[in-house]
C-alpha cells in the first residue's frame, strides 16, 4: 500500500529537520554537521542534490521554506544563537537545467537571540514577509522584510519574554477578519509545577502589541513540537502538540467577549484527542495540506497517522516503522519506469528515473478502514 | 494499541536505531527521515550515530487508480457522477428510474474497464500481469457488489419481490452455464449427453433458474423422445413462475404452486424418472427435495448462487427484507462462516441489507475509494443512508457522502493530470468542499504556463481572486529570478495587487538607472489603462512616452510629459535626479520647448530637491540651463503678447 523512494542525503550526521515547498517539488533537509542542503525533483520523480553549503556554526535545528510568492527563500536556525534567511540566485547562463545555475545567499543574519535558536517559522503568506523565531532563553522574537524584492531588511518587530524555555512554535495559517494574527509556543521546560506549556499569542490590531491570551492549562509536560492544523474554514482552530503523547487541541474564540483594550476574543480551549498509541514521548507533529490527517514521530521509533471521520472523531490509520533487518533484495525493488524490459545500469545513480520500493508490513491484519 | 492497524517498515538501519521523523510532502506523500530528539538544553555534539549514512524515503501512497489502464475509468465515473448531480438538482419527478440507469451506466464502465483489463492481460508479461490480475479481482468483485446493491437498494422492486433480480444477477456472474447451452443447443447434434458438460450444464441452468433452457436441453438428449424425457419437458413447462404482473396474488400463487410440487413429487416417487439417475435428480431438485438439494451444497458454486437457486426452489415469493436470514442458513449449510472471503462479507452484509456495514467494508476493496465515493453518492441520493445507526449513533448521511468525496476527491489532486477530475468532486462537497479547494488549488505544481493559465481558469470559476492573485505573484517572482522583467510585469498585472505591481516598476526603473536602457519598450507602449493600478506603474509609463516622443523629437511633447511629472509627485526618491538631468537636453534643445511657467516649475522641484546628494555635481548645470531657457521663453512670450496686443 505504500512505496519509498530513498535519498541518500550525504549528510555527516543525523537530518534534524526536512522541509518541502509550497509544490512539494524541492526539499531542504539540515543537520548537526552544520550543513543545509536543497534538492530538487525531477520530471521523473527523483530527487537530486542542488545546493549544498555549510549555513551555520552549529547544528541547524530547523529549516522552513517562505512562500513562493517571495521568491526562492529559506529561513534556518541554529544552536549557533542565530537564525539565517537565504535566497536563491540563479546565474545568468543557462547551465545544465532549464533553471540555469544557482547558488543560495545569506540575505540577513538575526543574531538578536543569546542562546540557541530553537524554531523558525515564516507568516501567513497574506501578512507579507514575516518571520518568528524562539530560542532557548525563553524569547519570541517577530520579523518583518519590508520590502520583499529586498530580503537583506529585517526589521525586529517585537520582541516577547516567554519565562519558560521555547522548543517550537507555530502561527496559525487561518486568517480571516474574525481571527487576529495567533502564534502558539511550546517550551520543553521541565518542571512540571511550572503550570502549563503551551502558550497562545495574538496580535492585537488596536494596541499594536502581541498579548499573550492563553496558556493550555491541560499540557504540563515538555512540548517539543506544535502545530496548527489548516483551516477548512470552520469557526474553531485545531492546534496539534507533541508531548508525552500526541493532543489536539481545539480553540474556539468565543463571540462577543472581546478585551475592551484589545479587541482580542477570549478562547474556549478543550481537547478534541489525545493518543498514547506511541507509549513514550512524542516530538514531532505535523498535518497533511488539508488538515485531515496528522502524523506523529515518537520515541518508539514510528511514524504514527491519525485521521479524522467523518464525525469529527480522531482515529490511528497507519504506522511506519524503521528497521533495516530485513532490507528487501532486488527482487522486491520495483521500478516506476516502463523501460524495466531493458537492460538497465546496475548503478542506481545514473538513472534519472525514481526508484520505489514496496514498503513491506510486520502486521497481516487487515488494514483499518480510513473512516 | 489498536491491533488491526498495518504497520509498514521503513528498510533501513539507521532509522530503525535513531528514530525517525516524517513530515508531509503533499496530499498523499510523506517523507521519513532518521533523527533523535535533541533538547534545547543540551550541548552541541556529534551524536551517537555520526558519522553516518543518513537517508530520506519519500513515502507514498500506491495509488492504483493513477495506473494508465483504469484511467478511462476515472474519467468516465467522473461523466456518470456529473450527471448523478445534474439530476438531483434538476428536479425530475421521476427521478429513481433515472437513479437505476445511472448505476447501470457506472457498472457497464466497470465491466469495459473488465474487459480491458483482460486484453491486456493476454499481452502484458509476468510481473505486470499479475498486478492486472489483481486489478481483475478487486474490479470484478466491485462490480459484483455494486450490482446487488443496486438490486437491493437502488431499484424500486415491485412488491419486493427480490427473487427475479437475484437470479439474474447470478446469471450476470455466472455465464458459464448459459455459454454452454448455447454451444450445446446451436451443434444441433444427436446424443449431446455424450458431452462431458451436458448434465453439468442442465443442472447449473436449472441452479439459475432457467426452466425453459433446461426443457431445451432435455430436448436435445438422444432419448429425448424415450417416456421419461417427454414427462419431465411436460412437467418442468407446467411449472408455475411468480410473476408480480401476472394477475395473480402470492397467496394464489403459493396455492398453484404447492400443487405442482405435489403433483410432480408423486411422480418422482411412482419411480417414472428413476431409469434416468441425472433427470431424476433434476426432477428431485425441481420440488425442493432436501436430500437432493444436500448432494448439490457440495457444489463448486459459491454460497450466493446457491441461495439463489435454493430460494427459486423452495422460496419463490421470498421478499428483500427475508433476504439475510435466508443467507445466513445458506451459509451454514454449505459450509460455515470460516471460508467467508471478503466479497462474501460484504453480499452477506448488503443482504441483511446493512447498508453501514457494507460501507465499512467496501473502504478496503484497495481501489483507493473510488467504489465507496461514487456508491455511497448514489446511495445517498437514493435516500438510502437516512435514519441509519452505527455503533448506536446516528449517520448523518450527508456528512458521510462528503468525507468520502473529499478523500477521493483530495487525492485525485494529488495526481499532475487528474487534478480537474478531483476539483469536480470537491465542488459537489456543500460543506467543506471549498475550502479544500482553496487548500489544495494553489498547491498545484506550475508547471508550464499553459498548466498555470488552466489553474488560474479553475480559480476563477470558483471566484478566489485571492488564490489568482497568489500565482500571478509566484509567476512573477519566478520571472524576476530569472530576469525576465517584462515576464514579471506581465504577470504582476494580473495579480491586480497596486504594491506589488510597483515593486516590479521599481525594477524597471532602477534597471534603467544602472545601464540606461528601458527594457520591454513594447509592453510599455500597450500598458494603456492598466498603468492605473499603481502610481509607480504610472510614472513608469509616462516616463517611457517621455523617452518615445523625445526619440521621435516632439521635443515639446516630451518636455510637457516630463514637465508635468515633475509636478506629479509621483516621482520615486530615488529617480529625482535622473528625471531633473532629462530636463538639460531639453532646456538647451535648439528650439525653446519649455514655457516660463513650466522652467518655474522645474526650478522650484529642483530647489526641493537640492538636498539630495547625487544631484551635487549636477544641480549647477541644471540652474544654468533654466536660467538660460527662462530669459529664451520670457523674451519670446513677451514678443508673443506684444504681437497680440
Amino acid at each position: 500500500m505504500f512505496e519509498a523512494q530513498e535519498v541518500n542525503a550525504e549528510h555527516k550526521d543525523l537530518i534534524h529537520d526536512v522541509a518541502y515547498d509550497f509544490y512539494g517539488e524541492r526539499m531542504a533537509t539540515c543537520s548537526s554537521d552544520q550543513y543545509v542542503k536543497v534538492w530538487d525533483q525531477n520530471s521523473e520523480g527523483k530527487w537530486n542534490l542542488t545546493s549544498s553549503w555549510k549555513a551555520h556554526s552549529g547544528s541547524v535545528w530547523k529549516v522552513t521554506w517562505a512562500h513562493p510568492e517571495f521568491g526562492q527563500v529559506l529561513a534556518t536556525c541554529s544552536f549557533d544563537r542565530t537564525a539565517a534567511v537565504w535566497e536563491e540566485l540563479v546565474g545568468e547562463t543557462p547551465g545544465p537545467g532549464e533553471r540555469g545555475t544557482r547558488h543560495w545567499v545569506r540575505r540577513t543574519n538575526l543574531v538578536d537571540s543569546r542562546t540557541s535558536v530553537t524554531d523558525v517559522k515564516f507568516g501567513p503568506r497574506t501578512q507579507g514577509l514575516q518571520l518568528a523565531t524562539c530560542s532557548a532563553d525563553g524569547v519570541i522574537r517577530i520579523y518583518e522584510a519590508p520590502d520583499v524584492m529586498n530580503l537583506s531588511q529585517w526589521t525586529l518587530q517585537h520582541e516577547i519574554q516567554c519565562k519558560l524555555s521555547c522548543s517550537c512554535l507555530t502561527w496559525n495559517p487561518s486568517l480571516s477578519k474574525n481571527h487576529p494574527l495567533m502564534l502558539a509556543v511550546g517550551s520543553d521546560d521541565t518542571n512540571l509545577s511550572a503550570g502549563g506549556k503551551v502558550f497562545i499569542y495574538e496580535y492585537s490590531d488596536n494596541i499594536r502589541r502581541w498579548i499573550k491570551t492563553d496558556t493550555i492549562a491541560s499540557v504540563t509536560d515538555p512540548v517539543h513540537d506544535i502545530a496548527f492544523s489548516p483551516n477548512l474554514g470552520r469557526s474553531f482552530h485545531l492546534l496539534a502538540i507533541a508531548t508525552k503523547d500526541v493532543r489536539i487541541i481545539s480553540l474556539a474564540p468565543i463571540p462577543d467577549n472581546a478585551n475592551t483594550q484589545s479587541g482580542l476574543n477570549k478562547l474556549d480551549i478543550q481537547t478534541a484527542a489525545q493518543f498514547d498509541d506511541h507509549g513514550c514521548m512524542v516530538w514531532r507533529v505535523c498535518w497533511n495540506i488539508t488538515g485531515t490527517i496528522l502524523a506523529s514521530s515518537g520515541d518508539d521509533g514510528c511514524v504514527r497517522m491519525f485521521k479524522m471521520n467523518y464525525i469529527n472523531a480522531w482515529k490511528p490509520v497507519a504506522v511506519l516503522k524503521g528497521d533495516g533487518s530485513h532490507i528487501s533484495n532486488e527482487g522486491h525493488r520495483s521500478s516506476v519506469s516502463s523501460a524495466a524490459s531493458l537492460p538497465t545500469p546496475p548503478m542506481a545513480a545514473v538513472s534519472q528515473t525514481a526508484r520505489y520500493i514496496k514498503l513491506g508490513t510486520i502486521s497481516q491484519s487487515r488494514e483499518a478502514p480510513w473512516h | 494499541m489498536d491491533a488491526t492497524l498495518k504497520t509498514f517498515i521503513i528498510p533501513n538501519e539507521l532509522c530503525r536505531r535513531a528514530g525517525i521523523v516524517g513530515t508531509w510532502v503533499r496530499v498523499n506523500e510523506l517523507g521519513v527521515f532518521p533523527s533523535q530528539h535533541i533538547k534545547t538544553t543540551n550541548s552541541d555534539s556529534v551524536s551517537l550515530y555520526g558519522p553516518s549514512d543518513a537517508s530520506v524515503f519519500n513515502v507514498r501512497q500506491q495509488v492504483v487508480l493513477f495506473e494508465p489502464i483504469l484511467r478511462k475509468l476515472v474519467n468516465e465515473a467522473n461523466g456518470i457522477f456529473l450527471s448523478v448531480q445534474e439530476l438531483m438538482g434538476s428536479n425530475v419527478p421521476d427521478y429513481k428510474s433515472e437513479l437505476l440507469k445511472l448505476s447501470r451506466q457506472y457498472r457497464s464502465i466497470i465491466r469495459a474497464c473488465l474487459e480491458n483489463l483482460q486484453e491486456e492481460t493476454v499481452r502484458a508479461k509476468a510481473t505486470y500481469k499479475e498486478e492486472l490480475q489483481n486489478y481483475i479481482t478487486i474490479f470484478y468483485s466491485v462490480e459484483c457488489i455494486w450490482h446487488l446493491c443496486e438490486i437491493l437498494f437502488v431499484e424500486n422492486i415491485p412488491g419486493g419481490i427480490v427473487l427475479p433480480h437475484l437470479l439474474e444477477w447470478v446469471r450476470f456472474h455466472f455465464p458459464k452455464y448459459e455459454r454452454n447451452a448455447a454451444s450445446l443447443l446451436r451443434e444441433d447434434v444427436i446424443g449431446a449427453e455424450l458431452q462431458p458438460c451436458y448434465w453439468e450444464t442442465v443442472i447449473g441452468s436449472l441452479m439459475q433458474g432457467r426452466i425453459e433452457l433446461v426443457q431445451a436441453l432435455l430436448e436435445v438428449h438422444s432419448s429425448a423422445d424415450g417416456k421419461p424425457f417427454q414427462l419431465a419437458i411436460q412437467t418442468l413447462r407446467t411449472m408455475p413462475l411468480y410473476n408480480i404482473y401476472g394477475g395473480i396474488s402470492v397467496s394464489e400463487f403459493n396455492l398453484k404452486w404447492k400443487h405442482w410440487v405435489l403433483d410432480t413429487q408423486s411422480k418422482i416417487e411412482a419411480k417414472m424418472f428413476s431409469s434416468e439417475r441425472h433427470l431424476n435428480l433434476v426432477m428431485r431438485l425441481a420440488v425442493g427435495d432436501e436430500v437432493a438439494w444436500g448432494e448439490m451444497q457440495t457444489h463448486r458454486e459459491p454460497w450466493y448462487a446457491f441461495l439463489a437457486a435454493s430460494l427459486f426452489f423452495k422460496e419463490p415469493t421470498v421478499k428483500a427484507f427475508e433476504l439475510g436470514q435466508f443467507a445466513r442458513q445458506c451459509i451454514a449449510k454449505v459450509g460455515g462462516a470460516v471460508k467467508m472471503r471478503h466479497l462474501d462479507q460484504v453480499l452477506l452484509a448488503s443482504m441483511e441489507l446493512d447498508i453501514i456495514q457494507v460501507i465499512k467494508e467496501i473502504q478496503q476493496m484497495s481501489e483507493n475509494g473510488w467504489f465507496v465515493s461514487h456508491l455511497v453518492d448514489l446511495l445517498y441520493h437514493a435516500g438510502r443512508l437516512e435514519g441509519l445507526y452505527s455503533d448506536e449513533t446516528k449517520v448523518i448521511g450527508s456528512r458521510l457522502r462528503e468525507s468520502f468525496l473529499l478523500d477521493y476527491g483530495t487525492l485525485l489532486m494529488g495526481h499532475h493530470s487528474l487534478w480537474q477530475v478531483g476539483l469536480n468532486y470537491l465542488d459537489h462537497c456543500p460543506t467543506e468542499g471549498l475550502s479544500t479547494i482553496e487548500l489544495l488549488l494553489p498547491a498545484l505544481p506550475l508547471k508550464s504556463e499553459a498548466r498555470t493559465q488552466k489553474i488560474i481558469r479553475e480559480a476563477h470559476k470558483r471566484d478566489m481572486p485571492q488564490i489568482v492573485q497568489s500565482i500571478c505573484k509566484v509567476h512573477t517572482m519566478d520571472s524576476i529570478s530569472k530576469g525576465r522583467l517584462g515576464n514579471a510585469l506581465t504577470w504582476g498585472l494580473k495579480s491586480q495587487d497596486g504594491g506589488f505591481t510597483s515593486l516590479i516598476a521599481d525594477k524597471f526603473l532602477r534597471k534603467y538607472k544602472e545601464t540606461g536602457v528601458l527594457l520591454n519598450e513594447d509592453l510599455l507602449d500597450n500598458l494603456g489603462s492598466s498603468m492605473l493600478i499603481s502610481d509607480r506603474l504610472i510614472f513608469l509609463g509616462k516616463y517611457f512616452e517621455f523617452h518615445k516622443e523625445y526619440r521621435l523629437k516632439n521635443y515639446k511633447e516630451a518636455a510637457n510629459i516630463l514637465i508635468s511629472l515633475l509636478a506629479s509627485k509621483l516621482t520615486p526618491r530615488y529617480f529625482w535626479d535622473t528625471l531633473l538631468c532629462d530636463a538639460i537636453n531639453l532646456l538647451e534643445n535648439n528650439v525653446m520647448v519649455i514655457s516660463s511657467t513650466d522652467t518655474y516649475t522645474l526650478l522650484h522641484s529642483l530647489e526641493e530637491k537640492c538636498e539630495l546628494p547625487e544631484l551635487k555635481d549636477k544641480i549647477d548645470l541644471i540652474r544654468l540651463g533654466a536660467a538660460r531657457n527662462l530669459s529664451r521663453a520670457l523674451l519670446y512670450e513677451m514678443q508673443l503678447d506684444k504681437k497680440y496686443t
